[in-house]
């Protein structure tokens, strides 16, 4: 049994500790003395350096190991093969689209997907990405030409450090349309009936996602504040969109002016 | 920093693209709604790059980019399209774009990738 150094948090506070790696099962050492089978891993979330393993039981087990990125790569291998999620062979093509722009140089990779209580795991032998489910914006079954050839994929469309990634799978039809299903149930709290918004809430939509601020907008499309703000509400009550900055508009005051005007005399 | 040519049939798109590639400290030299109109604006202003919109009513981005390279072969065009127009992106790489950008875009990631076709 491999063993490699990690610290993991237990009652709050995070404790070194050396894990014990099988290709099937990890054994934590005292104080946890537990030995996990990653077929019961129903859960895994990766943050930098940090894997939420969520194990089943009841109550489920949720441990936090906190290690080394090389070590980290090995444990996410290891847990996304055996681990208990929907999970199909498949190609991917991830990230495809970053911003808008082309990835030049992305590449089909053979691998897996496996879909796990919070997330989507791209993983290959070299490569394993998580697309957390919380930040899937659009999910479509569409075609696209890989090799010569109009192919069905599913393509996912995610929100990555602010940007939005596009990222295709491709796999047989009958499989796709499985993966997109099980995607479109576990995002349905993201969906929008289409009608909400008319042309104007839709520019705005757009010119906010393109990154303009709202001088930008009110500029581009000729509003006033106020108008802006019914449509700024309008994207926060259906939740398609938060307040990241209120800013103020002041006037000045008597002695202001006077400032001003004293300022200028000299 | 470039003198840059926007060639998009849509006012909204026009508009979006000039304030980013303004906040980006370029210049935007004149606009143009239709592949047509491109190639003239082109051959009068002699930008340093174009922003052409792959599908256009009158003469669309790709025979826009002909008419362009075969005035100036050395003509930085870069395209927008949507996603699912694979087919079209081909076609405008063999017919000489210099880059692609894909609508909905962010404008962080344009103006990268302006400034990268600008430096090309």
């Amino acid at each position: 049994m491999k063993e490699v150094p990690v610290k993991i948090e237990q009652n709050g506070a995070w404790i070194g500790i050396r894990l014990g790696l099988e290709e099937d099962h990890m054994v934590i050492p005292p104080p946890v003395n537990r030995k996990v089978a990653f077929r019961d891993v129903i859960n895994l979330e990766e943050r930098k350096n940090l894997l939420i393993v969520t194990v089943r039981g009841n109550p489920e087990t949720v441990y936090r190991i906190l290690t080394v990125e090389k070590v980290v790569a090995i444990m996410r291998r290891l847990i996304l093969t055996h681990c208990n999620g929907y999970r199909l062979n498949a190609y991917f093509l991830s990230p495809a689209i970053r911003g808008g722009v082309l990835v030049t140089d992305a590449q089909w990779e053979k691998g897996s997907i496996v879909v796990v209580r919070t997330g989507i795991w791209f993983a290959s032998a070299g490569k394993q990405v998580c697309v957390p489910l919380s930040d899937v914006a659009d999910i479509e079954l569409t075609k696209k030409e890989v090799q010569g050839r109009q192919t069905d994929v599913v393509k996912i469309d995610h929100v990555d450090a602010g940007e939005v990634v596009t990222s295709f799978v491709l796999c047989p039809i009958s499989t796709l349309q499985v993966l997109y299903n099980f995607l479109t149930d576990a995002t349905k709290s993201m969906e929008m009936k289409g009608d909400e918004l008319d042309e104007y809430d839709q520019q705005v939509a757009m010119l906010v996602y393109s990154g303009m601020d709202s001088s930008a907008i009110i500029n581009m499309l000729s509003l006033n504040n106020k108008r802006l703000n019914a449509i700024y509400d309008k994207l926060i009550n259906l939740g398609i969109a938060e307040v990241v900055e209120v800013r103020r508009e002041v006037k000045l005051t008597t002695k202001g002016i006077k400032y001003i005007a004293d300022a200028t005399k000299q | 920093m470039g003198r840059i040519l926007i060639v998009d049939d849509t006012l909204f798109m026009r508009t979006l693209l000039k304030n980013i590639l303004f906040s980006g400290g370029h210049t935007i030299v004149g606009e143009a709604a239709d592949g047509e109109e491109g190639i003239a604006k082109y051959k009068e202003l002699k930008p340093d790059l174009v922003t052409m919109d792959v599908v256009m009513p009158k003469m669309n981005g790709i025979e826009s980019l002909k008419g362009i390279r075969q005035f100036d072969p050395n003509a930085k065009v870069v395209m927008c399209t949507a996603v699912g127009q694979e087919q079209m992106v081909k076609l405008a790489i063999k017919t000489g774009a210099r880059g692609y950008i894909v609508k909905p875009f962010q404008a962080p990631k344009v103006l990268e990738e302006v400034k990268n076709v600008l430096a090309s």
